[in-house]
């Protein structure tokens, strides 16, 4: 027993004495709870380059992850490395001064990500970049490849086509749209993920450069067909639908189309392993208009500013700016990555890497989420009361303007 | 039923009452329906697929078809759940009882300076919506680092239990006679004696309906975990529902036998207890 | 009662008192303390900044968007509040009047009207959540079933109806509690008292009127004041139902989930100000503590006057 212990006791010396002086360990903070499997694989790649840093992953729940975080930060007992979010989301922890800002020099990986994912990780005052951009997605139409073989639909490259290939559906039988809006924030995914196109490009840098506002009538002009689509082609009581529900509806053959973001494909694989997706943009008017998805990016690693490895945590960073990196996450995870160069082996990710060149941001996020009220409550509820005939587009777009005002500079008169 | 109340009707005109009486039995049984149906549609749905639940939401199961518990059983966090919710009430309660007790024995046995204050403290408790305080009480147990941590559920529901445990066990200890106690302290008992031997065996009824009265709203509480708690592994059952029917939102047989298995238990014990529960929850209302 | 002699008496109170007392001080009346002196503070994320004075209440109360929030969910909790008033207290009496009979059966009704009560409230809301589907629930299917398609609504949709449909489901998760309480009231009137109003009338409802109601007002009281500090701090029910935003459109926002969101923030703003939440909650619980003080004397008053 006791030449056991001495043993024992002599092996672990040894190991502390081989580790090297500067073992490392870094905590890394998450709110993917389900792609834990995946991370611990990306984790033990970057360990075994890199001897003497160890990664600990933990995971949190995606609805209260940024006020778990903030707290952590707050008192210090924040992790190394972490997934933030985007936009305003990034707002709040980044402009309290608790992120390690990045540059090219300390992550130089970053000088060939693409111009708008640096800045969905970018603080707004200071222009300095917080994180490594990890995924986008995109807002499209996504379709059941089976059920428009038979009914001899082709994805439409018109608004009226789009109709008319509802039309056929609905005749067949088939629900059109799986969509509901009874979810609140369903309400702008479908809103935008349908209506970029008719709202289009020219509209969303006139907004941005201050020359027009919501009560344009490209935009209006999107959301009253957005809602007749809605009346004529969404389910029964779609008003009451959920989102679980309507995703239920679309996956099991039910529904011919479902408006949503890139992240439902996974979903729906999931949930009926044998259906055949397609995706296309939503039209706009005419053919030669250009077809738009709405796009965004989800979150960016970040560093902690307090941290105690520093040096560790960028090494890190680094790792997880690499194409190596991008490419692993991207045919494990089944996300598009925002690593520049990452090629997609999935033909449906592959199809919305291609569509994701023409797109505008989506719009509420990337925008209007950075005071109260933020363009996405205000969007969310108004389309609620547009769907159930109690407002009129005309007014939604005065309604966003003027409460979009009490914090948008260009909406201040 | 008082024997006085019994008695008045039954020397009414039996014609005049039956009218009345066939009225007021025909809202009991409509309500009693009402009351009943939902419960047996889920108990019902519990057992069936979800197709059969879309096809006959009525009609009754094969109460041999268990597919859905087994998955539950084997699939979900939901054994974890329900321990940790036996937990984090037992502990609760253990303290609750321990410590109003404690308390009520303190002020209703002995007279010292300022025991009516004391009294009055803990009334004010009994008053106070304690969900508005969440802020502080989210950064009290951030400085406590008890935040992810079941602890912080354990504070604030002894907390919560105190006020109406003192308030019911203080009146309850103020009417035990004082000759057995007297008694035993002539004999050279120590008052801790007194108390553990003595008093605490006579308090019992009341410590029942104290903790009945306490049992059920921490059991079934969803708010505090739902600010305290981020872990999956440390939920409470009504926390791990949500998680739960948000995994199997498409499965509805699944859904119900979810809901059907939470419920079961308080039901299963409050069909035993009635009388208890009945006046353990309304102790509050009924003086 | 002995009084206090020595000192190791003393201290054998000490020990008593001390540690219950320590968690109502630390757990209850610190925390609420505090949410007053949070409210007078500007918040970044967790950390307290500077001293702002009343700005945060005059925030909540009279700058857009809040001022609208703020009365939306107030008006929703005063029809809450009115609607299960009939719904729950007003049926729980008749329920508790057809209970006191003892009718054959009486037993078993009574142990059916409590049972919802002691189920957790997220297990009531996703029940009638999955009930309510617009689709597959069990309500719209029985319409559809028995021809009257026009009734199937998506009742959690539509701004008219889901608040009714949340107010519903609260009734009956709840009815058991007034219902009993009423009937304890009522099983201690003295018979003597009830024989002597037979002599005079055979009416019920000079019966009902004249007697039973003013003789369980002391119930009334309580069921009231607990009603009423319950509707104003809903929050579970609508929480599940309807979600963080009060879908749709703000038509079932209550002050709780108002409050909720404000302080801790929802997925689709990210905001969190501990500041203005903490004002709201001072709000509603200044407005709370002072109507409900305010029922429980003016009834009491009542009670004394009959």
């Amino acid at each position: 027993m006791n030449n056991r212990l001495i043993r024992i006791g002599t092996a672990l010396a040894a190991v502390l004495i081989a580790a090297p002086a500067l073992a490392q360990d870094l905590t890394f903070w998450s709110w993917r709870q389900e792609d834990r499997a995946a991370y611990e694989q990306f984790i033990d790649t970057f360990e075994a380059a890199n001897p003497g840093i160890t990664v600990k992953f933990e995971t949190f729940e995606a609805a209260n992850y940024n006020t778990i975080l903030a707290t952590a930060l707050a008192g210090g007992t924040g992790p190394d490395v972490m997934m933030v979010r985007a936009y305003g989301g990034l707002e709040n922890v980044a402009a309290a001064g608790y992120l390690e800002p990045l540059t090219t020099e300390t992550v130089p990986a970053l000088a060939e990500f693409s111009a708008p994912a640096l800045a969905a990780e970018s603080g707004r005052a200071d222009g300095a970049i917080y994180a490594v951009p990890f995924a986008s997605q995109t807002q499209l139409v996504i379709y059941n490849k089976a059920l428009f073989d038979a009914n001899g639909i082709a994805e439409p490259q018109t608004w009226d086509e789009l109709v008319a290939a509802s039309q056929k559906l609905k005749d067949a039988g088939v629900i059109p749209f799986a969509n509901g809006t009874a979810t609140a924030w369903q309400n702008e995914t479908v809103t935008f993920g349908l209506g970029s196109s008719l709202m289009g490009k020219a509209f969303y840098d006139e907004l941005m450069a201050g020359t027009t506002d919501f009560t344009d009538e490209r935009f209006t002009g999107a959301l009253a067909a957005v809602a007749e689509v809605a009346a004529q082609y969404f389910p029964d009581g779609f008003i009451g639908l959920d989102y679980p529900s309507a995703q239920q509806l679309f996956s099991s053959g039910m529904a011919g189309m479902f408006i949503g973001g890139s992240y439902e494909l996974a979903t729906f694989k999931t949930q009926n392993p044998d259906i055949e997706l397609g995706v296309f943009a939503a039209p706009g008017k005419t053919a030669e208009d250009a077809k738009l998805v709405g796009l965004y990016f989800d979150g960016g690693y970040a560093a902690n500013a307090a941290g105690a490895n520093k040096e560790a945590s960028l090494k890190f960073l680094n790792y997880l700016a690499s194409k190596e990196f991008g490419q692993a996450f991207a045919d494990t995870l089944s996300n598009i990555s925002t690593v520049p160069g990452v090629t997609f082996g999935n033909p449906l990710l592959a199809e919305v890497n291609e569509l994701n060149q023409s797109s505008i941001p989506y719009l509420m996020l990337a925008h209007f989420r950075y005071g109260e009220p933020s363009g996405s409550v205000l969007i969310q509820g108004e389309m609620q009361k547009l769907f159930s005939g109690q407002t009129t587009p005309e007014a939604i777009g005065t309604t966003l303007t003027e409460g979009l005002a009490a914090w948008y500079e260009p909406f201040k008169k | 039923m008082s024997a006085a109340s019994t008695t008045y009707y039954d020397r009414k005109g039996p014609l005049a009452a039956l009218g009345r009486d066939g009225l007021l039995q025909i809202i009991l049984i409509a309500n009693t329906i009402i009351m009943l149906a939902p419960i047996v549609i889920m108990i019902f749905s519990a057992f069936k697929t979800t197709p059969q639940i879309f096809q006959s939401p009525f009609g009754i199961p094969d109460f041999t078809q268990v597919g859905n518990f087994v998955k539950i059983w084997t699939q979900t966090n939901f054994l974890r759940y329900l321990l940790n919710s036996f937990v984090v009430t037992g502990a609760s309660m253990a303290l609750i009882l321990t410590l109003g007790t404690m308390a009520a024995y303190a002020i209703g046995r002995y007279q010292f300076t300022g025991s009516s204050f004391i009294l009055m403290f803990f009334l004010a408790g009994l008053t106070l919506p304690l969900k508005l305080a969440i802020i502080p009480l989210f950064m009290l147990m951030r400085d406590l680092s008890v935040l992810n941590n079941q602890l912080s559920l354990i504070f604030v529901y002894t907390a919560m239990g105190l006020p109406t445990t003192v308030f019911i066990m203080t009146g309850f200890i103020r009417t035990l006679p004082n000759e057995l106690e007297d008694a035993a302290r002539m004999d050279g008992a120590s008052e801790a004696r007194i108390m553990w031997s003595i008093m605490l065996p006579l308090v019992r009824p009341a410590m029942v309906i104290s903790g009945i009265q306490n049992v059920v709203p921490i059991w079934n509480d969803f708010f505090f975990p739902l600010v305290f708690i981020q872990n999956d592994d440390l939920k409470t059952l009504p926390q791990g529902l949500t998680t739960f029917m948000g995994e199997y939102t498409t499965d509805w047989g699944v859904l119900f036998s979810g809901l059907t298995l939470s419920a079961a238990p308080i039901i299963i014990i409050y069909i035993v207890l009635s009388r208890q529960f009945i006046a353990g929850m309304t102790s509050g209302a009924v003086k | 009662m002995p009084h206090l002699r020595m000192t190791g008496r003393g201290l054998w109170i000490t020990a008593l008192i001390v540690p219950p007392l320590a968690f109502v001080a630390l757990f209850i009346v610190y925390p609420i303390i505090s949410a007053f002196a949070y409210a007078f503070f500007d918040w970044q994320g967790l950390r307290r900044g500077d001293f702002v004075g009343l700005e945060n209440f005059h925030t909540v109360l009279f700058v857009e968007p809040y001022r609208s929030w703020t009365i939306n969910a107030f008006k929703n909790n005063v029809i809450v509040f009115f609607a299960l008033m009939v719904l729950q207290n007003g049926l729980g009496f008749i329920l508790a009047y057809a209970l006191w009979r003892g009718l054959p059966g009486a037993r078993f009704h009574r142990i059916a009207v409590f049972l919802p009560v002691v189920l957790s409230t997220i297990i009531v809301a996703y029940l009638f959540k999955l009930f309510l589907h617009p689709l597959f629930g069990v309500v719209n299917i029985s319409l559809r079933g028995i021809g009257l398609d026009w009734l199937a609504q998506p009742w959690l949709g539509q701004g008219n109806t889901a608040i009714w449909s949340l107010i519903a489901a609260q009734a009956w998760h709840m009815v058991g509690f007034p219902t009993l309480v009423f009937l304890a009231g009522m099983q201690r009137i003295p018979g003597e008292i009830l024989d002597a109003v037979r002599m005079e009338t055979e009416s019920e409802w000079v019966k009902i009127t004249g007697i039973v109601w003013p003789l369980v007002a002391p119930s009334a009281t309580i069921v009231f004041t607990l009603l009423f500090v319950g509707a104003f701090n809903w929050f579970e029910l609508p929480y599940i139902m309807a979600g963080l935003d009060g879908s749709p459109f703000g038509s079932t926002d209550v002050l709780g989930l108002y409050f909720y969101r404000t302080a801790f923030g929802n997925v689709s703003s990210g905001q969190q100000d501990f500041g203005l939440g903490s004002a709201l909650a001072v709000l509603i619980f200044l407005f709370v503590a002072v109507i409900a003080s305010t029922i429980t004397v003016r009834l009491r008053a009542r009670e004394i006057q009959l």
